[in-house]
């Protein structure tokens, strides 16, 4: 009975004593908390189940006999599971929860129809569990990261249309005029979407391109799933973070608009750098690898401004829960990029292609950029959401640091575990199964690596239902607890 | 940057563009090939496949083979021919025929596009599906015990039934039998061939280079 009054006054607080001056904000976040926790709790448990399945993944890599009498949990079904709910499921949801919250601060006015989107959201949430059922139950199609079977793709479709327009008419909706540069990205990341999904439907399953082309329409669509709606989510993110938890406006911001562009440029066509040797004509591939050395431009701004905006207040960074995963994801952005623009170039696909790097530079961006600044975004909207504090400093210590040792070691196992089987694989006749056998410490590594990455997982799961579940304290049903800090974002602009 | 619709007419731009030349204008211009007809190799090229190849197909793509197996062979890089993976460059021609076409991006076994070359047998595949330790111990493929039946001989033994080595028999009076599904994935393995030459594939490096010169030369 306790349990249901507490989840009750985590949807609808009623304060005793507001501040004043937290009028606005906390009318934003009434109007879109019901969405707003149904995509965090959604992430912390796909969250939860990715991790699960990558490590089954990669624990059967060296140890092929486990779980292995289950046909539903064969290493090809597991695998594509793995980053399906990675992607459609975590990040997209975590991602979705950071830019509505967004939307809603920075269009500075409560937003509506926070129903609706909770519907579309739940509709997407039920499609990507039907799609897993689907590919246990051996529907899935030959495609990377589009694995789903084709009955899902309209349902997907229709749940993302619901959450653009929602998007679309909360940033129509706003109070302020001018714009950030967080909203650009959002803006971005929805219509991006939108066109790749639709466009790899339509080339893959509905009007199929002609064999060999399939490879190219997919080996695009992925790169542009990192590119144009994963990483946009995440700038976005960033942008906002960096003054609300420093105090001080992002460095460089002026340039944001450089960045903004050229990144979307460029992005748009580096994913078929991959796709070198193959059975396609080799113009398109050098397009690709134009498109990827591209990047540099907008990766060196964007570092630039992030990580001077950080180190500049570096002492300020291990005060706060956000920063610290911000600080982290902002580094491994840099180092992912330098592998993604390095190791696209023909030399160094000539050494790594159809090794396992490629997998791990994308788990490193995946879970360690994207991932870790969407979990420190969660851990800004969540207090100040709920009127809670977060409920044990102890746990989101031990989840930081779990994610980073985890991430060290799946870095270490596949990326440069990936370079070696591309020495071996693609620099000599040497037999496949001596390739495999001496990836073994590799593979082991990496399931170590998600075997902490699981340990943060579980420990944000509890965090985020104990502050659902747990009752207000009477300091936080009297007192607004949150300090709100300056609107920098407009000043710099 | 203050208003919406900029945003949107800019990101529809550039994504038209990258549409239009990454994907629409190479399968307009080599996306529509047909088959050949070369009567010295044996009529059609691609060679179709049958019936009980292409269930395998499809068991092929229902168990994510393709999350480790690619095929495609590459002369321009790495070892591919050396490996006996193959004897020239795959080519868009050599994939016409397939929907999907199961092309792959990794690789932590070997290559399939000349399995059938390779191992003709499939007897080999069957075993190999059963438990892979049996020919390639060491490896990490793992087993597709599901695929096969084990049960006990009533009468006369099946003539299907695995022949198993030592330790992966079962025990007396039983014998594997292989399902339908393990016989149609071990055909689609022995269909896996590309023994025929198109005039645009390159068979080495070398040859790469020589046409590149006659291209560049002619070009001149």
């Amino acid at each position: 009975m306790n349990l249901i009054s507490n989840i009750c006054s985590s949807l609808c607080s009623s304060l005793e004593g507001d501040a004043k001056n937290r009028e606005t904000p906390r009318a934003i976040d009434e109007s879109i908390r019901l969405p707003l926790l149904a995509l965090i709790k959604s992430a912390a448990i796909w969250m939860l189940i990715a991790t699960v399945f990558g490590l089954i993944a990669s624990i059967k890599l060296h140890t092929p006999s486990f779980l292995n009498d289950c046909p539903v949990l064969t290493y090809g079904k597991v695998e594509p599971i793995f980053w399906n709910t990675l992607i459609l499921g975590w990040l997209f949801n975590s991602g979705l929860a950071c830019a509505v919250f967004l939307l809603g601060r920075l269009g500075g006015r409560p937003l509506g129809q926070g129903i609706f989107l909770t519907i579309a959201v739940s509709l997407w949430n039920t499609a990507v569990v039907a799609g897993v059922i689907g590919i246990m139950m051996g529907g899935q199609l030959p495609f990377k990261w589009l694995e789903f079977p084709p009955y899902i793709a309209p349902i997907l479709f229709v749940a993302f249309l619901a959450i653009g327009v929602w998007c679309a008419m909360a940033f129509r909706d706003r109070a302020n005029r001018s714009t950030y540069a967080s909203q650009w990205w959002i803006l971005a990341a929805i219509f991006s979407f939108a066109w790749i999904y639709s466009a790899a439907q339509i080339m893959l399953v509905c009007a199929p391109a002609q064999g060999a082309f399939q490879a190219l329409v997919n080996s695009w669509y992925v790169e542009n799933v990192f590119g144009l709606l994963i990483a946009p989510l995440t700038f976005a993110t960033i942008y906002y973070l960096i003054p609300k938890t420093l105090g001080e406006a992002v460095v460089g911001y002026r340039y944001s608009g450089v960045a903004f562009w050229t990144w979307i440029f460029f992005a748009s066509f580096a994913g078929v750098a991959k796709m070198a040797h193959g059975p396609i004509p080799a113009w398109v591939v050098s397009l690709g690898v134009i498109g990827s050395f591209g990047l540099l431009l907008p990766t060196t701004t964007l570092s630039i401004q992030f990580l001077s905006s950080l180190l500049s207040r570096f002492s300020k960074i291990w005060d706060t829960v956000s920063a610290r995963y911000l600080l982290v994801g902002c580094v491994v952005f840099t180092i992912v990029m330098l592998f993604k623009i390095f190791g696209s170039l023909r030399g160094s696909l000539d050494v790594v292609q159809f090794s396992i790097f490629d997998s791990g530079v994308t788990q490193l961006a995946l879970f360690g950029f994207a991932g870790l600044v969407f979990t420190g975004g969660a851990y800004f909207i969540l207090p100040r959401l709920l009127n809670k504090q977060l409920p044990s400093t102890t746990l989101i210590d031990l989840q930081f640091w779990a994610q980073v040792m985890g991430l060290v070691l799946i870095s270490i196992g596949l990326i440069s575990g990936g370079i070696h089987q591309g020495e071996l694989m693609n620099g000599s006749t040497t037999d496949m199964l001596v390739v495999v056998n001496t990836m073994r410490a590799s593979f082991f590594l990496t399931s170590m690596g998600l075997s902490f990455l699981l340990v943060g997982a579980v420990a944000y799961n509890v965090t985020f239902f104990w502050m659902i579940l747990s009752g207000r304290t009477e300091e936080e049903t009297s007192t607004a607890l949150i300090e709100e800090s300056p609107e920098l974002e407009y000043t710099a602009s | 940057m203050n208003r919406g619709p900029f945003i949107f007419l800019g990101m529809f731009a550039i994504l038209a563009v990258s549409w239009t030349v990454v994907l629409y204008k190479p399968t307009q211009q080599t996306g529509r090939l047909a088959a050949v007809y070369d009567e010295a190799q044996g009529g059609v090229l691609p060679r179709g496949t049958n019936g009980a190849a292409e269930q395998g197909k499809a068991l092929y793509q229902e168990l994510g083979c393709i999350a480790c197996h690619t095929q495609q062979v590459r002369v321009a890089s790495g070892f591919d021919l050396e490996r006996g993976w193959g004897s020239r460059q795959s080519v868009a021609r050599d994939y016409i025929d397939q929907t999907p076409a199961l092309v792959g991006n990794t690789r932590l076994g070997p290559d399939l596009t000349n399995v059938g070359l390779r191992r003709p047998d499939a007897d080999w595949h069957l075993a190999h599906f059963y438990n892979p330790q049996i020919a390639s111990k060491g490896s990490n493929m793992p087993a597709f015990p599901y695929l096969f039946e084990t049960r006990e001989i009533v009468g006369e033994p099946s003539a299907r039934a695995l022949k198993l080595p030592g330790t992966f028999a079962p025990k007396d009076g039983f014998e594997v039998v292989p399902t339908r599904k393990a016989e149609a994935l071990a055909a689609y393995m022995t269909s896996l061939k590309v023994d025929y030459d198109l005039a645009e594939a390159p068979k080495s490096k070398d040859a790469m280079a020589e046409e590149l010169a006659v291209a560049l030369e002619s070009a001149k």
